[in-house]
């Protein structure tokens, strides 16, 4: 049975480990706002670029041009965005989840499958078992820049011209709220056409606008740096995301801990009482025999 | 009377919104200004400075390192990759930059290196330098 002193051990050990999970929590809410704004900074470059892409799309861009034009798929690469630390629940591991369940069900197998790992935890997973390694970007998280995000469109749209893989799947976090992320498979590459068409805000004619150097030019000028604008923005989302898993799982931490600190005192206060009513009872049945004597 | 709006924008955040008089862009075909009414344009752009002519204020001046303009209905819309004000650069780290692009080149055959990633970061240095120097004083008021 546990001693008193055991006992009380074990409270003060897990009061510090609260301490801990406290604090973390109150630092990833501090980060999760930052990177709330960033999130909301990052909108109207995004938002710009694609509504001018949309006015500048042809048909024949939207046909021929190597962005936009399904081709023959025979590999595809996946980007698998997570955290680069852990901490933070199930944050990571849903999206290794869907990554093995979309490879499974939707590609049938690894076959033809290049993991393109964004994040330390989701390289790591691919890259220790039977996965082909398109490239990685790990630690980035912890300073987030928007070179990073020019580093891995630029890796990307290399695989992709030079045909090492003919579709782009990206799996990542988004951010819903604080307590809620939803994971989003979207195709990265070539990029939905219906996307643009949708957005064709001109049903009338365009205006005349003057081109310098010429629409062709500007249009594959603009494409990948639309790219790179959406990667930034994912690789924002997932930021946030995984601020706001980390906040709820310290929460829940800093709970548990709270109640295992209450019944470990209820424990103590018990065991205490029992070794008072037994030492009483000593000394009064001490008493009684010498009295008895 | 219809003023003219501009927008610059990039992709951490908006770096300015408000009515002008004009702005000049050093576009891909050379620079050009935009006054009001100006025919609807869409150009790209390269390294180098955007002035924004301001009512009953100094003008301000960006350093950029290139991205896209669209003109339409008195409406600016600059799309660039970074803007920096003139009153925001750092000029011992451009000076930095620009020493570390220089050796870089220099060193081309020796280290394994970007050459045009090291003549992009060349190029800017030398843009924030020649602004700062250009302007530093007239702005500084």
């Amino acid at each position: 049975m546990a001693t008193l002193r055991d006992i009380k051990g074990r409270i003060k050990g897990v009061q510090s480990t609260q301490k801990i999970t406290k604090a973390m929590k109150m630092v990833a809410a501090a980060k999760l706002r930052r990177a709330q704004e960033a999130i909301v900074n990052a909108r109207p470059y995004a938002r710009q670029i694609f509504e001018l892409l949309s006015h500048l799309a042809t048909e024949d861009d939207l046909a021929n041009n190597p962005y936009l034009k399904n081709k023959e798929v025979k590999n595809v690469a996946i980007v698998v965005v997570t955290a680069d630390r852990g901490l933070c629940g199930a944050f990571n591991a849903n999206i290794i989840k869907e990554a093995n369940r979309y490879i499974k069900e939707e590609l049938g197998g690894n076959a033809n499958v290049s993991i393109f790992g964004v994040g330390k935890k989701g390289y790591e997973f691919f890259s220790k078992r039977d996965f082909k390694i398109s490239g990685k970007k790990t630690g980035i998280f912890s300073s987030l820049r928007y070179d990073y995000s020019l580093e891995i469109i630029d890796e990307i749209i290399k695989g992709y011209l030079n045909d090492s893989f003919q579709k782009v799947i990206i799996i990542y976090n988004e951010f819903k709220s604080i307590i809620q992320q939803k994971i989003v498979v979207e195709q990265f590459l070539p990029i939905p056409v219906k996307l643009i068409a949708e957005n064709i805000s001109y049903p009338v004619a365009l205006p005349n606008y003057i081109f310098e150097p010429d629409q062709k030019y500007i249009f594959n000028y603009l494409l990948p740096k639309h790219l790179k604008a959406q990667m930034w923005r994912i690789l924002l989302e997932s930021n946030a995301a995984e601020f706001g898993a980390q906040m709820t799982a310290m929460d829940n931490a800093t709970t548990n801990a709270k109640e295992l600190i209450r019944t470990l005192q209820l424990k103590y206060n018990k065991e205490r009482q029992a070794a008072i009513t037994k030492e009483i009872l000593e000394i009064v049945s001490g008493a009684n025999a010498l009295k008895s004597a | 009377m219809a003023d003219l709006f501009l927008e610059i924008v990039t992709p951490s955040k908006s770096s300015f919104s408000g009515n002008v008089i004009s702005i000049t862009i050093p576009g891909a075909i050379g620079s050009f200004q935009v006054l009001k009414n100006h025919a609807p344009i869409i150009s790209t752009f390269e390294i180098g400075v955007i002035k924004v002519e301001l009512l009953n204020k100094a003008p301000e001046y960006f350093a950029t390192s290139g991205g896209t303009v669209e003109v339409l209905n008195n409406k600016i819309r600059v799309l660039a990759d970074t803007v920096e004000p003139l009153a925001d650069i750092d000029l011992n780290r451009a000076k930095l930059s620009l020493e570390r692009a220089k050796h870089r080149l220099e060193n081309r055959n020796v280290e394994d290196i970007n050459i045009a990633r090291a003549e992009a970061a060349l190029a800017r240095a030398t843009n924030r330098i020649k602004l700062v120097e250009k302007y530093q004083n007239d702005s500084s008021l």
